[in-house]
């Protein structure tokens, strides 16, 4: 026994005496990041994760700036053409880009990616819903023709799923672009530990649920990056991120909640960046009387939004919160300013339930994911809206669901009056029609072309195809000061989003996207 | 009863037993009010029911439940865990991954866990009600009650930002390149490769962790062992040995330690299966990819196959440990291989 104690002994100090690791020449960058991601192939792209990576792979044809989401700028593609009626979209490409292997870009690699990412009917897929087909005319020009006008379909194209892979190395390696491709293509695979894009990294190696390391492309076409290295390590405690960034073993923590935002104030070798997320979280009440009851009455509705004190309700979300005036977030174009958003108002809010005959109240059950989004706990924020609520004689029971069970009951409109969260699947307000009548939010919420308004109708269809950025905004307008008084949501905010990295990092810059592009940074 | 036929029966007894945990298993997982459709597509794609319907044709999940099962079982027999739904990826495939971590740190944590607590527990029977006792009692029950995320946090913010003593979370430091895959144990494939360097690595980056984790069961194994010793010092036999002229180095141990092991056995026995089967929180703070994240991820995305395939892991884990604790006991207690 003792002899196993001295060695033991023995053991642990020669091996803490040794120390770290012997100090390198290469300019790594390292990543800290809680979420998993389980595909790096970017025409199955859907986890936020995933992005970071995709991102410094892969190239889109168009794209947006490193620190917005409201213009969109050349990047494969040097310019495009948009043909009258809106539907032919003619890109003519860069005559100088190379995939890693070292062939050249052309206009069918383009085809082959759109085509197989459409036709592998997986989670992005929908955003190739309104193409009708796509071909090569030369080389170097690539035609996109459309079902119907889309004016989204720009900002939808610069989603990771349409990055444009070496056709002829992924068909090599098992893929396809063929109608069958979702029982036929293979090439998942191989592309979990290489890649073959035209960005200015490469998949060097993928250890899942651990990390992934990105190689630089030597061969990339534009201004080669900084880092020789990028490490992408799984770190799913937020607080051991922090420690590890404080510590000097990350360059980046992905992931700081907004409690750990102060205690970084004091640290110079530390740089936090915080901002509103795209996030939505927001109340649904249901139109459907029989699952909705007294929710689905409109004077009811607009009740509840008056009800609602919002600047509490985004304090206790934390650093970088704020508040959307209605359902599109802040910083999507056309948002209304936060400074037209409602103000709580409890005699509106009781004259409003008075006039629908809920004089005295009425008790209602509020169903909620019960887990935390982002340093967002929402079963705070639900006793919050219980709060509000009780001020105005409508008494709230909680019910906290698991999350899986909850997403069920949502999904499938089943819940009468509960707490929700959405995120963007494409930087274009458009998205947000998805609270309208018919729309995939509003449809859980019952809320359909049968029983909304005809004004509400006519704005929804109008907003859909109109391609004019003037006319597109007055309509998001009516649309949104429509919301603030009627339909089935309430906007509670949009919690912050916050990053902390080293000080001596530079170029850092976030957008909604891919968050933060790592091929721009430098020491 | 002849060793061998006795482990002959206790093999053939996990079959059923097997059986049945996958039942259970297939059971409760099947019977939550969540789909696993809506775990694993996106908002868009869950709202196309061509995509829902190519997806549960893809998973077997349009199929009724007993068809669902017996398949389940037809392919496990012949060796086919299934394909996990959310990485795509066979679940022996990920097993294989994602044991070995499990395996090393429940393997240090143990080991941390018997040498202290066995120590602990003799030193404090043998110095019973002295200042030494009450100062090792308080430790085993800090161990026992600290909350692991707690211990692990503040072993981080001391040991590592403060002191720097240990490296940061993970099995190995971002750079290191991980061993050529033999056992997947990252210890053990370094030093069959020859590389000290990456030997060291991964085994400072187990030293907290298996620390954290070995706390919990090192005051639970002292505690045991400091009774199981009390009860035994008190026999006979011990003033026997002592009058014969042993060394009471040699009373208490061969005499003493030796008789009072029996219960103690059980503890680390039950104690190192539970370790196997995986510590979420321990993993999770530690970004240690083990099988304890590996279930709690396969539970949070509704993923059956991966649910069955570790629920079996872990079953056969601890009908193992029991075997082997009761082989222990064969060994230490003479009684049992007369009678």
């Amino acid at each position: 026994m003792r002899r196993l104690f001295v060695l033991l002994l023995a053991l642990s100090l020669g091996v803490v005496s040794l120390g770290a690791a012997s100090a390198q020449d290469e300019k790594v960058l390292v990543v800290g990041l809680s979420e998993d991601y389980h595909s790096l192939d970017p025409s199955r792209a859907y986890e936020p994760g995933g992005s970071l990576i995709h991102h410094s792979v892969y190239d889109t044809l168009v794209t947006f700036p490193s620190d917005s989401v409201s213009e969109i700028i050349p990047n494969l593609a040097e310019s495009w053409t948009t043909s009258d009626d809106g539907l032919v979209y003619t890109f003519t490409l860069r005559d100088d880009v190379t995939f890693s292997n070292g062939d050249s870009l052309t206009a069918e690699d383009v085809v082959f990616s759109f085509n197989r990412m459409k036709n592998l009917k997986d989670n992005p897929s929908f955003l190739a819903d309104t193409i009708a087909s796509v071909e090569a005319a030369d080389d170097l020009t690539f035609v996109m023709t459309l079902t119907q006008p889309d004016p989204a379909i720009l900002a939808k194209i610069i989603f990771d799923a349409f990055s444009v892979l070496n056709a002829d190395e992924v068909r090599a390696n098992g893929g396809t672009d063929a109608e069958d491709a979702a029982e036929t293509d293979t090439a998942e695979e191989w592309l979990m530990s290489h890649s073959a894009g035209t960005g200015p990294y490469m998949v060097e190696s993928y250890d899942p649920s651990v990390q992934t390391v990105l190689a630089r492309n030597p061969g990339y076409w534009g201004e080669a990056p900084y880092f020789d290295r990028i490490i992408i390590r799984n770190l799913p405690e937020t607080s051991t991120q922090k420690l590890a960034l404080e510590a000097g073993d990350i360059d980046i923590a992905m992931d700081v909640i907004a409690d750990q935002v102060p205690s970084f104030a004091s640290n110079p070798n530390i740089t936090v960046f915080s901002t509103q997320s795209d996030t939505l979280i927001f109340l649904l009440m249901n139109q459907n009387p029989d699952i909705g009851g007294p929710v689905s009455d409109p004077l009811v509705q607009r009740a509840i939004r008056y009800a609602l004190n919002y600047d509490e309700l985004r304090f206790l979300s934390g650093e970088g919160a704020n508040t959307p005036a209605a359902m599109v977030p802040i910083g999507f174009a056309g948002a209304l300013d936060p400074s037209e958003a409602l103000k709580q108002d409890l005699d509106q809010a009781r004259a409003l339930l008075a006039e629908a005959g809920y004089a005295d109240g009425f008790t209602i059950n509020l169903e909620y994911p019960d887990f935390n989004y982002i340093g967002t706990e929402f079963g705070i924020v639900a006793q919050k809206v219980q709060a509000d609520l009780a001020q105005v004689g409508i008494t709230v029971s909680l019910v906290p669901q698991e999350f899986q069970v909850s997403l069920d009951a949502y999904r499938s409109g089943q819940q009468g009056f509960s707490q929700w969260l959405w995120n963007p699947d494409y930087h274009d307000t458009l998205d947000y029609v998805e609270f309208l009548p018919g729309g995939v939010v509003g449809n859980r919420a019952n809320w359909t072309d049968e029983n909304a308004a005809a004004e509400i109708l006519e704005l929804r269809d109008a907003v859909k195809t109109e391609n004019d950025p003037g006319v597109r905004n007055d309509l998001f307008r009516e649309i949104q000061l429509y919301e603030q008084q009627n339909g089935p949501f309430a906007p509670l905010f949009q919690p912050g989003v916050h990053f902390a990295y080293r000080s001596d990092l530079q170029g850092f810059a976030y957008n909604g996207q891919w968050r933060v592009d790592l091929t721009a940074l430098y020491r | 009863m002849a060793l061998h036929k006795y482990l002959a029966r206790r093999l053939l007894l996990m079959i059923p037993l097997l059986i049945g945990i996958s039942l259970v298993s297939f059971l409760i997982s099947n019977s939550i009010p969540a789909d696993p459709t809506a775990a694993n597509l996106g908002e868009r794609a869950a709202a196309d029911p061509k995509i829902v319907a190519t997806f549960r044709a893809k998973w077997g999940l349009d199929q009724p439940l007993h068809i669902q099962y017996l398949t389940y079982m037809r392919n496990l027999l012949r060796g086919d865990l299934g394909t996990s739904i959310r990485s795509h990826r066979p679940i022996a495939d990920e097993l294989r991954r994602f044991l070995p971590a499990t395996i090393e740190l429940a393997t240090a944590g143990i080991a941390v866990s018997v040498v202290a607590g066995v120590a602990f527990g003799v030193i404090s029977a043998v110095w019973r009600n002295r200042p030494i006792d009450f100062f090792v009692r308080f430790i085993s029950l800090i161990g026992v009650s600290a909350p692991v995320f707690w211990l692990a946090l503040i072993g981080l913010l001391l040991l590592y930002l403060r002191w720097d003593i240990v490296p940061g979370p993970g099995r190995l430091d971002p750079r290191v390149v991980p061993p050529p895959n033999v056992t997947g144990l990252y210890t053990i494939d370094s030093l069959l490769a020859g590389q000290w360097s990456t030997f060291r690595n991964a085994v400072e980056h187990l030293i907290l962790p298996s620390l954290v984790l070995g706390a919990y069961s090192s005051g639970l194994i002292t505690r045991i062992t400091r009774s199981s010793m009390l009860e035994v010092l008190s026999k006979d036999y011990m003033n026997t040995a002592r009058s014969k002229g042993l060394k009471e180095r040699h009373v208490i141990l061969r005499h003493g330690l030796r008789n009072a092991l029996i219960p103690v056995v059980t503890i680390i026995g039950l104690s190192y299966g539970s370790l196997l089967s995986g510590a979420v929180l321990t993993e999770t703070i530690f970004a240690w990819e083990g099988i304890g994240r590996y279930a709690y991820n396969a539970a949070r995305t509704l993923d059956f196959p991966a649910i069955m395939g570790v629920s079996m892991l872990i079953a056969i884990v601890f009908v193992l440990m029991n075997l082997i604790v009761d082989l222990l006991y064969y060994w230490l207690d003479p009684r049992l291989r007369q009678g």
